[in-house]
């Protein structure tokens, strides 16, 4: 059995069938992926499909999902309407919203972006393992005709010549749209594409879901097969201005319904949601096969590469590795557990004139499938947008540049700060990063009130000195003094050292840590507890939160060698290395607003 | 489903409408419906509302019924309704705009013209639309629940439902043509055409039998002065954020409002609207290209904002009887302490008192004497004592609430700010972090670190529970009545024993005497509690969820639902107790004298015992304020004290034990005396934080040593 190619196809299967056969990774891979397709290479109808974060979610839709035709002879016919858009209606026919026989679905609108930051290897990767595309066969102009194949099947023959001038003109329009913006459009497509990193840009889909409403939520990462609907008429911005003119919702009509050829409709009957966003570990994806990935002594490359561009600071590596794995894995009403935002604090201001942090950045883009730099200039902060908000005007939800995905990493240079005034954006900003580290939650303003959506980003912060910004761990790095020197020449070497084969090695064994399994035995959390309570004798500030990072820090420490279980060694190394940590901290010059508190 | 019988329903409505009457409490019968008719035929009334209540008494189906093909049923009501009201007019109507100067010159010219024999053109006669000049709405039945937008699905298309949100977007008021008039360029014959959609189509050709038989092509045109039409409003709404489920985006609807129900409503307002759910047509781009949907919208019935009328709740906030008894336990108040912010270990009292904070007490105003019932809280302590998180819980747990830190906000924050408008260019009040808690809570971290002129405002907002606004010209006062929940640190780091509170926090006394309760959070290692806390946080890391407790703790919603039902209760304070009240006020005043107590005694205890004590009673859901309640107030309040003067206590070295304690009060209370009642001693005792069996231990204790007797009935003890 085959997959349907058209949305009658499918109607006339069934439809758990289909389901079925997309549950084959081949059957999954060999549809075109929209993300790396450009749109003239498919065809309307054609079954494509999307891999992305869910950004918006818009208002049920009531459709017809059966209707009735009345034909110009007084004929009727029966019509399906679920996975399409437009009516398929000939010249003369009416529909007849008074049948008896017309059904009505209810259908959801989901606005989902590609993965924002996704990282240049894993686009490239994510493109060579879809399936050749060559121009199909039936493709290109043969769109029209192969429409007509289908039409003449239960349509008379006059009516077909009027659905292929219609599919001429859709195949006529890209240009002009594409082209000059028309003076009818009041929204740039830079609005409606909404990006959450508008600086690189996302391509943008909106998914119409006809079940399990309740599973798609905000900012998760799916991947959806189901029907291309691009049809010219589907543009609210080639409508006539004149007509609109009365009309109060015009901004808002033309947000939701913007030029397909711009963002794409695609009517989804098979879901996936993807635990992670790495392309080399995806089933769905035809893979080369991947040599084994020894966790033993990845890890110790990783340590050492990391060591090599940390200025041989071994203790800064640890815990920055331990970053690149953290998530969260648990939650409760007032805690996020398993977060691990760092701040590495007290690099070498020599290094910094030469785009240190940006040279460390560039590794760590090559380790991540998705990640984000961002600068924290004064200028940066005052302007740009962080958290999404919503926009009643046109019912959009604006997004920020905090709307990620799970585990698109963050990297805060602090670096770039100056002195001056933060306006009110910056402060907001501020907070709003500050809350994600707090709790793991983005605040997304409904202007009426604020909700908080559950995000998993994990932060690292790099700062001169101790950040402004709250993080779960300050680790203050020991720069060898000849490291610093030749901190450029060990960048170049790093970079070179990373070798395809060993990269992939890496990236799969960042993505392997981070969905894996820990436990910690009943026999261990007394050592634990006991622990703590010596801990806490012994200074009275030490409290509740040192023990969670403990447990955390141990628990990544555990799993970065490739442990299953949480034993002894693994916890001692942890308290050994958090008293460093303390060390190095301690020994930190203190600010005068630290001395004031 | 049977088909009902339209015909019946008419003449039953005809009955209800007329015969539908009310005892009132002179058992004099009050005709509802028959009087507002009578209003409406003499135009003094417009909109006619008929409470569904009344209809089920009355005809239980035919209410049902309505319910389920509202829009059908309006027609029914509207059409009898102009049917009877000739009947009800009782004198001459003075015409009150031009439209009914237009119907009566057309009645009267069409009485004088006609010829009864005639055949008429249905057309040309004056449709009932143009002829009504009311308004019927439906009231749904009480026991309605009111539903989120996202639980109004395509089933409820034609019915009545109601639907609670916060309104988003309104547009202007416009006309909405009910009624288009025509006139005749040839023959001078009007037209009329009912408009029942949000668009028409205008008639051209005139079809009266002149232009027709004649062929003289007379054209039409329309005419604003006999057209009908109505106030027209579209309002967008949408859930209000604890509709929404975690990890969605809030669903919005449109309601379109007409006549009277318009202008019920402003962006921002938390409503409740009734009416009927049904899909749209829509012309032009709409049908265009999108045959395939419809939209849908609520036609307004009833809109009812719900911040401006606090005694309408909905329904969806009330207990269920199951819910109610769950929390009808006996250890009831230690289960909603211990539910708030389940993460932060002990601090029961603590808790106990934010429990407090959020119930409220009662609001008095004697002889235009405003007394506040709001409980104001400072929480002190050193850094990382987690009262932020304290803060942070109360602040998503209350209905309505701002959080802000005294450092982060700058003036504008906390007070209000005085916005241009960029449309209009109209100077508007923008309300700052007090103004929008008003009837709720605002919660001040780093409340040692706001600036001056803030703290100024607080003064005034925390004993008058307004806000005086002097900015760019414009001089206001706006209400904030709000609880305030303050965090303080201490001023020098860490908190220093050796100095009075107001050194420690550098913090005015006059602003610390608003405070009901002051509190000093400490976090002491102690084994047992730090172990309890180790196996806590290991269980979650371990288990990856929050240990199994032995008290259950409390759903946020059913808390949030339970306080409310808190807050609809007044008890007042019987008369019997004010002497225990004062009583116990001498008592403090006295021992604040001799201590000299780090802590500042004044008439405003006083005040903040009474608000405790009417929060407590209404906590328990009673009309009447307790011996009981009082006491724990006193306790409460003792034990706030206690925090702040504790740390003395351990300086001194001796500690006394708590028997030693209880007997120093017993001694002071004997006085000169030697018998000394044991309800006193307990009376006493118990204000002073000491549990009865305490007492009890501490009575044995000593006739054990032989310091005094008690006698058989256990009333009194005498000195030896």
């Amino acid at each position: 059995m085959e997959l349907p190619k058209t949305p009658d196809e499918l109607s006339a299967q069934d439809l758990a069938r289909c389901k079925q056969l997309l549950e084959d990774p081949a059957k999954w891979h060999s549809i075109p992926l929209l993300n790396h397709t450009p749109l003239h290479k498919l065809k309307d109808l054609g079954l494509v499909r999307f891999r992305g974060m869910v950004q918006d979610m818009m208002d049920p839709e009531i459709y017809l999902e059966r209707y009735e035709i009345k034909s110009a002879n007084g004929t009727t016919r029966l019509q399906e309407g679920k996975y399409r858009d437009c009516l398929r209606l000939a010249k003369e026919e009416q529909l007849d919203y008074n049948a008896e026989s017309n059904v009505h679905g209810e259908r959801r609108t989901l606005f989902v972006v590609s993965l924002p930051g996704q990282n240049a290897w894993a686009k490239e990767h994510e493109k060579e393992c879809g399936p050749e595309m060559t121009t199909p066969p039936e493709g290109g102009i043969g769109v029209g005709i192969k429409r007509a194949f289908d039409e003449k099947e239960d349509m008379d023959i006059d009516s077909t010549d009027d659905v292929s001038t219609q599919k001429r003109q859709c195949k006529e329009s890209p240009s002009t749209v594409s082209g000059a913006e028309k003076p009818t459009a009041v929204l740039g497509a830079e609005y409606l594409l909404n990006s959450p990193l508008p600086d690189r840009p996302s391509m943008a889909c909106m998914i119409k879901v006809y079940e399990d409403f309740d599973k798609y939520t905000l900012n998760s990462l799916m991947d959806f097969v189901g029907f291309l609907s691009v049809d010219p008429a589907l543009d609210a911005a080639t409508l006539d201005v004149e007509a609109m003119q009365q009309m109060e919702c015009l901004s808002e009509l033309q947000a939701q319904n913007p030029s397909p050829f711009l963002i794409p409709r695609l009517h989804a009957f098979g879901v996936k949601s993807l635990a992670h966003a790495n392309p080399l570990l995806d089933r769905s994806l035809l893979q080369p096969s991947v040599a084994d990935v020894q966790a033993d002594t990845v890890h110790k490359d990783l340590r050492m590469l990391l060591k090599l561009c940390l200025f041989e600071d071994d203790l800064a590596a640890e815990y920055l590795l331990s970053h690149l794995i953290s998530t969260v894995y648990s939650r409760s009403e007032m805690q996020s557990i398993g977060k691990f935002a760092l701040n590495l604090c007290n690099l070498p201001k020599d290094c910094l004139p030469k785009e240190y942090t940006r040279k460390l950045y560039e590794v760590m883009e090559l380790l991540l499938p998705a990640s984000h730099y961002l600068p924290m200039s004064l200028d940066t902060m005052n302007s740009a947008a962080f958290a999404p908000k919503k926009d009643y005007e046109t019912n959009k939800l604006v997004s920020g540049l905090l709307q990620l995905a799970p585990h698109t990493h963050l990297v805060l240079d602090e670096t770039h700060m100056q002195q001056g005034k933060l306006e009110a954006n910056g402060v907001q900003a501020i907070q709003h990063l500050a809350h994600l580290i707090n709790n793991q939650q983005l605040k997304c303003d409904f202007q009426y009130y604020q909700i908080d959506y559950n995000v998993d980003i994990p932060v690292l912060v790099l700062s001169e000195g101790r950040s402004m910004l709250p993080s779960d761990f300050v680790l203050p790095i020991n720069a060898d003094a000849k490291a610093v020197d030749m901190s450029e020449e060990s960048m170049k070497a790093a970079l070179h050292y990373l070798q395809p084969q060993r990269l992939q090695q890496f990236r799969s064994y960042l993505t392997l840590a981070r969905t894996s399994e820990f436990s910690v035995s009943e026999e261990l959390t007394e050592t634990i507890q006991q622990y703590f309570v010596d801990m806490r004798k012994a200074n009275v500030k030490s409290n509740a939160d040192d023990l969670h990072g403990l447990l955390v820090l141990s628990r990544l420490l555990g799993i970065s060698r490739g442990k299953v279980a949480l034993d002894k060694e693994t916890w001692h190394l942890a308290t050994e290395y958090e008293s460093k940590r303390r060390q190095r901290l301690q020994s930190l010059p203190k600010s005068s607003a630290q001395l004031r508190n | 489903m049977a088909r009902r019988d339209y015909a019946q329903d008419r003449e039953s409505i005809k009955t209800f409408l007329a015969e539908f009457c009310k005892c009132d409490d002179d058992g004099k019968k009050e005709f509802v419906y028959g009087s507002q008719l009578v209003k409406l035929a003499h135009r003094e009334q417009v909109l006619i509302t008929i409470d569904l209540d009344d209809l089920a008494e009355f005809n239980e189906s035919l209410a049902e019924a309505v319910i389920e093909n509202c829009r059908r049923y309006a027609a029914i009501f509207s059409d009898v309704i102009a049917e009877l009201l000739p009947s009800y007019k009782q004198q001459e109507v003075h015409a009150k705009d031009a439209l009914d100067v237009y119907i009566e010159h057309r009645l009267m010219m069409d009485a004088r013209t006609r010829n009864p024999m005639e055949q008429r053109d249905e057309r040309n006669a004056f449709p009932t639309e143009l002829m009504k000049r009311f308004e019927v709405g439906f009231k749904p039945q009480s026991t309605e629940k009111a539903h989120s937008i996202r639980e109004v699905k395509a089933q409820q298309i034609g019915k009545l439902v109601t639907v609670r949100g916060i309104v988003t977007r309104c547009t202007e008021v416009k006309p909405m043509m009910v009624v288009a008039t025509y006139t005749c360029d040839r023959c001078g014959s009007e037209t009329y055409q009912p408009v029942n959609s949000l668009s028409f189509i205008p008639v051209q050709d005139c079809p009266s039998d002149d232009c027709r038989v004649n062929k003289a092509g007379g054209r039409l045109y329309l005419q604003t002065r006999g057209s009908k039409f109505v106030k027209f409003q579209e309002i967008k709404m949408q859930e209000h954020s604890d509709q929404v489920p975690v990890g969605h985006i809030p669903r919005s609807m449109t309601v379109l409002c007409r006549g009277e129900v318009t202008r019920m409503a402003q962006p921002g307002d938390h409503v409740l609207v009734s009416g009927v759910f049904l899909p749209m047509v829509r012309t032009g781009f709409a049908q265009m290209i999108q045959g395939l949907l419809s939209e849908t919208f609520l036609q307004a019935h009833r809109i009812i904002c719900i911040n401006k009328n606090d005694d309408i709740s909905d329904k969806d906030a009330e207990l269920t009887p199951a819910e109610l008894e769950e929390l009808a336990q006996d250890d009831f108040y230690e289960r909603l302490a211990t539910s708030l912010a389940p993460e932060i270990y002990g601090h029961l009292d603590v808790k106990k008192a934010l429990l407090l904070l959020l119930v409220g007490g009662v609001d008095k105003r004697p002889d235009g004497m405003k007394i506040r019932g709001s409980i104001n809280i400072c929480l002190m302590g050193d850094p990382g004592v987690a009262k932020s998180q304290l803060l942070g819980y109360i602040s998503r747990l209350a209905v309505r609430s701002q959080y802000t830190t005294g450092r982060g906000s700058s003036g504008v924050g906390l007070t209000a700010a005085v916005m241009k408008d960029p449309l209009t260019g109209e100077m508007t009040l923008e309300g700052g972090a007090l103004v929008l808690a008003d009837q709720g809570v605002c919660c001040i971290d780093e409340f040692d670190k706001m600036a001056d002129a803030d703290r100024t405002a607080i003064h005034e907002v925390m004993e008058q529970q307004t806000i005086s606004i002097a900015k760019a010209g414009i001089m206001t006062t706006l209400n904030a009545r709000v609880s305030i929940l303050a965090a303080a640190n201490p001023a020098f780091g860490r908190y220093n024993p050796r100095r009075t509170v107001e050194q420690n926090i550098q913090l005015p006394a006059a602003l610390l005497s608003r405070f009901d309760l002051l509190w000093l959070i400490q976090d002491k290692p102690d084994r047992d509690n730090d172990l309890r806390l180790a196996k806590h946080i290991t269980y979650v890391h371990s288990h990856s969820k929050q240990p199994p407790s032995r008290i259950k703790s409390l759903d946020m919603n059913l808390m949030r639902r339970y306080i409310n039902l808190c807050k609809r209760k007044n008890p007042t304070i019987p008369d019997e107790l004010t002497e225990y009240i004062v009583g116990a006020y001498v008592e403090l005043r006295r021992e604040a004298r001799n201590q000299k107590d780090m802590t500042f005694t004044s008439a405003r205890n006083l005040l903040g015992i009474l608000r405790l004590s009417t929060a407590l009673a209404r906590l328990r859901l009673s009309d009447r304020v307790e011996k009981d309640d009082v006491s724990e107030a006193l306790r409460l309040l003792e034990m706030s004290k206690d925090s702040l003067n504790q740390i003395h206590e351990h300086q001194k070295g001796h500690v006394p034990n708590t028997s030693d304690r209880i007997f120093a009060i017993v001694r002071e209370l004997a006085g000169s005396g030697k018998a000394v009642k044991i309800a006193d001693i307990m009376d006493r005792c118990t204000t002073k934080g000491f549990k009865p069996d305490q007492v009890d231990k501490c009575i044995d204790d000593y006739e054990e040593l032989n310091v005094w007797q008690v006698n058989m009935g256990r009333t009194k003890i005498t000195f030896m």
